[in-house]
C-alpha cells in the first residue's frame, strides 16, 4: 500500500491523468520534490510516517529531487512506466530502510570484528553470466576494509566469540 | 594369524595394540563419543550423499529447506532461479535491513535479505527462464543429469510447461520428482499455502497460546516452523524415495502438502476427538499432561539495565518442571506453598486445569520479587529441573552449544564472516556428518560451471543466452 500522486496537469489541452506511485520504502518519512513520471511536473511533498503532512504542491520551475518508482495511466489502458525509466522514475535498488528513513543498515564487521560482507555497492566479480569465483579477496577486492582490518588486528579488537 | 597354532602374536589378541590404543580404551564413554563426532572437523569426513544430484525450482523456505538438507549432507544441489530477480525470499529481511552484499553483478545495489538464510546452503546457483522454449531443452538435458527434482508451482504449472513427472519421467526414468503445493491435491488443491496459513488451516495455531480467559489468545508460532518441518519431512521422503529407487532401478513421484504438516505435529488432538469428541483447547505456557510442567514469569529482569528491550523486559520467565509427587512436595517446600502439596497430592488432581490455575498462579506470586535466574538457580539447587527461557544472545553465548559445535563461526567464501547454526543443529553423524561450505552464492553464481562445465555448452552460447536474458 503506498500513496500517490495522481498528475492531473493539462499538457497541450490534455490532462496528463498519471498516477505517480509514492512507495514506502523512499517516501515513508520524507520532504521534497518529485516528478511526474509523464509530463515532469514537479510536485512537493512532506510525508510523515506514510501520512501526507504536506502536498502535492505544484512547483513549477524548481527541480526535483527524485522520482516516483513506478507510474501508470489507468485511462490510457493502464500504460506504465517501469522502474529505472531514465528521468521518469527511478530504478529499484531495494533500498533498505533505517527507522524507515531510507537508509541502509550496513556493516563492514561482524559482531567479534571481522570482516563481513554487509555493505555495498561491491565490485562486480567480473564473472561470465553473472558467475562469481568462490573467494572473496579482501585485499584485493576490498583494500580500504582491509586496511581497516589490519588496524582492528593490532589494536586486539578482532575476537573469537 | 601366526602359522603355529602354539604361538600367540599380542597382534591377534582382542584389546588394545600400542599405547594410543591403550589410552583410548581407558577413556571415559563421553570423551570417546567426543572424540568420535569430532565436531568443527567434519569437512574431513565424507559426505554421506556424494553422487546425488538434485534440481530445485524451488522458492521461500518450505521447498527450499527440503534439498537444503540434501545439500548439507554432500548432494550437489542446483537451484534455478528467475534471471535478474532470484527467488523472492532472497528480498525478504528481517525489518528489511539486513543484507549480504552483492545480489549479483548486474545490481550492486541490492543485497540477498538474511531470509534466505538456512534454506540454501552449499546450493549451486544457476538462473534460467525456463518459460523459453530453447531453455526447456537445457532443462531437459539438466534432468538427463540428475536424480531428482523439487518444484513447488500450482498444480499442472509445470504440466503445462512439459516440464512433469509424467514428462521427465519419459527422459530418465529413475528421476524423483517432488511437487510441495500448498494444499497438496484435494478439494483445495489450488490454494497456495503460507506457514501462517498452515499453521491455521490445520488448526496448530488454535492450540498455541494461552486460553481466552487468561487473556490469552490463538497465536502461531513467531517463526515459520511450518515451513521449516516440511522442508524436512519432504527430506525424509526423499531419502526413501532414493532406497526404493535402489531395489527397483525406477524414480518415482512424491507430493506433499504444506498444510497437512501441522497435523502430524498435533500429537493425540485428533485422535482424542475422534476417540471422544473432545475439541483440544489452548493450555500456553503449561501442560495438560503434567503439572507442574510450564513456563512461568518472574518479576525481576536478569538484565534490568540492557539497552535491547527484549533483555530488559523479556529476560523475566523461567521454565519449570516438578510434576512427579516427590519433585512436587520438595517444589512446594521450597516456595513455602505446602498448603498446595496437601491438596494436589496427586498428580491427577494437579494436572487438572483448575489446579493448574491455582499452582501457577501461585508459582508466580512467589518468584515475583525474583529474577529468572535467581528462581532457576533456587530450584536447580534442589535437584528440580528449571531453566531460564533463553533469547538469541544468550544461545548465542552458551557454552553448550560452542562446545557441541551447534552454534559456531564460519568464514564464508565469498560474504565474509558468518555466524551459523542450521546444518550443525540437526544431530551428530560420527562417519557422515553434515556440513556447511557456504552460506549461499550471488545469483546466478554458478552458470557457468553448470552450463559448461556440467553440460558443455560453449561460452559464446551462454553469453548469448546472458544478453537474452534467458539466464
Amino acid at each position: 500500500m503506498c500513496d500517490i500522486i495522481w498528475c492531473k496537469k493539462e499538457v497541450d489541452g490534455k490532462k496528463c491523468d498519471t498516477i505517480n506511485y509514492l512507495d514506502p520504502y523512499c517516501f515513508w518519512n520524507w520532504e521534497g520534490k518529485i516528478n511526474c513520471a509523464e509530463c515532469g511536473t514537479v510536485y512537493y511533498i512532506h510525508m510523515i510516517q506514510g501520512f501526507m503532512y504536506r502536498g502535492p504542491e505544484e512547483r513549477p520551475g524548481e527541480k526535483s529531487d527524485t522520482s516516483p518508482l513506478y507510474a501508470d495511466k489507468p485511462y490510457d489502458g493502464y500504460s506504465n512506466y517501469r522502474p529505472g525509466v531514465e528521468g521518469r522514475t527511478r530504478p529499484f535498488q531495494c533500498t533498505p530502510r533505517k527507522h524507515l528513513l531510507g537508509v541502509a543498515d550496513k556493516v563492514k564487521f561482524s559482531i567479534r570484528g571481522r570482516p563481513v560482507r554487509g555493505w555495498r555497492p561491491q565490485p562486480p566479480s567480473a564473472g561470465l553470466a553473472g558467475s562469481h569465483g568462490f573467494n572473496w579477496d579482501i585485499q584485493k577486492l576490498s583494500p580500504e576494509l582491509w586496511e581497516e582490518y589490519q588496524k582492528k588486528l593490532a589494536a586486539d579488537e578482532v575476537k573469537d566469540w | 594369524m601366526a602359522q603355529d597354532p602354539r604361538v600367540t602374536n599380542v597382534e591377534d589378541l582382542p584389546g588394545p595394540k600400542s599405547k594410543g590404543e591403550m589410552d583410548e580404551f581407558k577413556m571415559p564413554y563421553e570423551q570417546y563419543c567426543k572424540k568420535l563426532f569430532d565436531a568443527g572437523n567434519e569437512h574431513t569426513k565424507p559426505k554421506p550423499l556424494n553422487g546425488i544430484r538434485w534440481l530445485s525450482c524451488t522458492m521461500y523456505i518450505f521447498t527450499p529447506h527440503s534439498v537444503a538438507n540434501l545439500a548439507e549432507l554432500g548432494a550437489e544441489v542446483i537451484k534455478l532461479e528467475i534471471p535478474r530477480m532470484g527467488e523472492p525470499m532472497r528480498h525478504t529481511s528481517p525489518f528489511n535491513e539486513v543484507y549480504l552484499y552483492p545480489f549479483s553483478d548486474m545490481r550492486p545495489m541490492t543485497g540477498t535479505g538474511l531470509g534466505y538464510t538456512n534454506a540454501n546452503p552449499n546450493k549451486y546457483f544457476v538462473t534460467m527462464d525456463y518459460h523459453v522454449p530453447e531453455m526447456r531443452e537445457v532443462f531437459y538435458s539438466l534432468v538427463k543429469k540428475s536424480d531428482g527434482l523439487t518444484e513447488l508451482y500450482r498444480p499442472g504449472t509445470l504440466d503445462k510447461w512439459k516440464m512433469s513427472y509424467r514428462f521427465l519421467s519419459e527422459i530418465n526414468p529413475r528421476f524423483i520428482y517432488v511437487w510441495g503445493g500448498g494444499f497438496g491435491y484435494g478439494p483445495k488443491v489450488f490454494g497456495g499455502s503460507y506457514d501462517i496459513l498452515g499453521q491455521a488451516h490445520a488448526g496448530l495455531a488454535s492450540i498455541t497460546g494461552m486460553h481466552e480467559y487468561m487473556g490469552g489468545h490463538c497465536s502461531k508460532c513467531t517463526n515459520w516452523v511450518i515451513d521449516w518441518q516440511s522442508g524436512n519431512l519432504i527430506s525424509c521422503a526423499i531419502m526413501a524415495a532414493i532406497h526404493h529407487r535402489r531395489k527397483t532401478g525406477l524414480g518415482t513421484m512424491i507430493e506433499f502438502s504444506q498444510v497437512q504438516v501441522p497435523t502430524r505435529m498435533l500429537g493425540h488432538t485428533t485422535t482424542m476427538y475422534g476417540k471422544f469428541g473432545i475439541v483440544r483447547q489452548r493450555w500456553g505456557n503449561w501442560d495438560t499432561q503434567l503439572a507442574v510442567h510450564g513456563i512461568i514469569l518472574c518479576g525481576k529482569s536478569d538484565f534490568p539495565d540492557a539497552e535491547n528491550p527484549q533483555d530488559r523486559f523479556d529476560a523475566r520467565y523461567v521454565m519449570v518442571s516438578a510434576f512427579q509427587d516427590r519433585d512436587f512436595k520438595e517444589l512446594c517446600a521450597i516456595t513455602g506453598l505446602n498448603e498446595l502439596y496437601e491438596k494436589y497430592k496427586a498428580h491427577k488432581d494437579r494436572v487438572e486445569g483448575e489446579a493448574q490455575v491455582e499452582i501457577y498462579a501461585a508459582l508466580e506470586r512467589w518468584a515475583a520479587d525474583k529474577s529468572r535466574s535467581e528462581v532457576a538457580k533456587t530450584l536447580g539447587d534442589a535437584g528440580l529441573l528449571a531453566e531460564p527461557v533463553r533469547n538469541d544472545r544468550e544461545v548465542y553465548e552458551s557454552p553448550h552449544y560452542r562446545e557441541r559445535g551447534t552454534v559456531r563461526w564460519m568464514e564464508d567464501p565469498l560474504f565474509g564472516d558468518l555466524v551459523v547454526h542450521g546444518g550443525y543443529s540437526t544431530g551428530l553423524m560420527e562417519k557422515s556428518p553434515r556440513r556447511i561450505n557456504w552460506h549461499w552464492r550471488p545469483l546466478g553464481a554458478d552458470n557457468k560451471k553448470i552450463y559448461r562445465d556440467l553440460l558443455g555448452v560453449p561460452l559464446t552460447k551462454i553469453e548469448e543466452w546472458y544478453k537474452k536474458a534467458y539466464i
